[in-house]
């Protein structure tokens, strides 16, 4: 494995539901459910700390030791935001074997500015900022490393990176990864409202115009 | 010059409710990081093009700005020493409507502090409380 499984201590969930898991949260718990490998899915709750720290270092496999029973080794399968998008509510933990095949979302580490990069006015963009990859359960990365220095052309797609033996991607090998574009030297850099200009310029009505179209046909 | 749609279906439209938070478009998608909203409001075109604008002159040809809003509200208003009545009046502005959570721009190709500074500057022309958010963590 790329790193060491965390162990985290999970305890039982025996009352479930929106309440329950509201006053979880407020005493320092995360919420989550084991499922998988055919057997019945568990509600479990963990400490909201620990867990988010290892998955902040990119951890995606946890052995979970669930109070009174045998320690699993779980993916992170999905994880639940709250309002604001970023703060996690729930997490989402599949038994896995090891050795199994999994698809994983793993984060891009992009190091190094291309040739064409340096130059005056180029933008430097990546539009893709995490891969799907297959891989067994025990070589899941937590990041793939790209170095992007010695690459040559303004686009860097799939295709062109060197993925770690034993992984391997069924995203499209033309997708771009790194994007180099130039901002035109005499371009202005923000043009001030023109309010005469905007009042002179107004939306085209759809239905304003077939109503205008069937008067004309008739 | 603000935007504003090129074609729509009516010419006007109801004042319409802002209950509630953002459900879609509450995280990073195309840049690095992103400047998020914590209030609920109309933003309207104008002050959109003035985000964009105090970003540019701040950047100056660096890195990428994404804009995450697009004013498609017509929000309508009678003219000055106008009697009430005689209809609704034509469209004065358009508006993006904004609930808790949504990210209104983004930022791609500069480091963090840079990108900080320059939300910064944004949000002092934004009508909203706002705060500077990165990537969501990848599973």
């Amino acid at each position: 494995m790329a790193h060491d499984t965390p162990t985290i201590t999970a305890t039982l969930r025996d009352r479930t539901g929106t309440r329950f898991s509201k006053r979880l949260r407020e005493s320092g718990r995360l919420p989550a459910v084991i499922y998988g490998h055919k057997t019945d899915p568990v509600s479990v709750s963990v400490d909201a700390k620990e867990v988010i720290t290892h998955l902040q270092h990119g951890s995606h496999v946890f052995t979970v030791d669930v109070e009174g029973s045998k320690s699993e080794t779980c993916l992170v399968k999905d994880l639940q935001f709250g309002y604001l998008g970023d703060n996690i509510i729930h997490m989402d933990l599949a038994r896995v074997n090891l050795d199994e095949e999994v698809h994983v979302n793993v984060h891009l580490n992009f190091s190094g500015t291309p040739e064409e990069g340096k130059a005056t006015g180029a933008i430097v963009s990546h539009p893709l900022s995490e891969l799907e990859i297959i891989c067994k359960v025990s070589a899941i990365p937590e990041e793939i490393k790209v170095d992007t220095s010695e690459h040559i052309g303004l686009i860097m797609t799939v295709g062109d990176m060197q993925l770690p033996e034993g992984m391997r991607t069924e995203v499209n090998p033309g997708t771009p990864i790194l994007m180099i574009s130039f901002v035109a030297a005499d371009e202005p850099e923000g043009e001030e409202v023109d309010v005469a200009e905007v009042a002179g310029t107004e939306p085209e009505v759809l239905t304003k115009a077939k109503e205008e179209g069937a008067e004309g046909e008739s | 010059m603000p935007r504003m749609p090129k074609r729509i279906k009516y010419r006007k439209q109801m004042r319409g409710k802002m209950k509630g938070n953002a459900t879609r478009g509450n995280y990073v998608a195309f840049g690095d990081y992103g400047l998020q909203a914590l209030e609920t409001h109309w933003i309207t075109a104008r002050q959109i093009e003035a985000g964009r604008i105090a970003a540019q002159h701040f950047l100056r040809r660096q890195g990428k700005i994404f804009i995450r809003v697009f004013p498609d509200k017509p929000v309508s208003k009678k003219p000055l020493e106008t009697r009430m009545g005689k209809g609704k009046a034509d469209t004065d502005y358009w508006a993006a409507r904004v609930k808790p959570g949504t990210l209104l721009y983004e930022i791609s190709g500069v480091e963090e502090d840079i990108a900080k500074q320059t939300l910064a500057r944004i949000a002092h022309k934004m009508p909203v409380r706002c705060r500077f958010v990165g990537r969501r963590i990848a599973v």
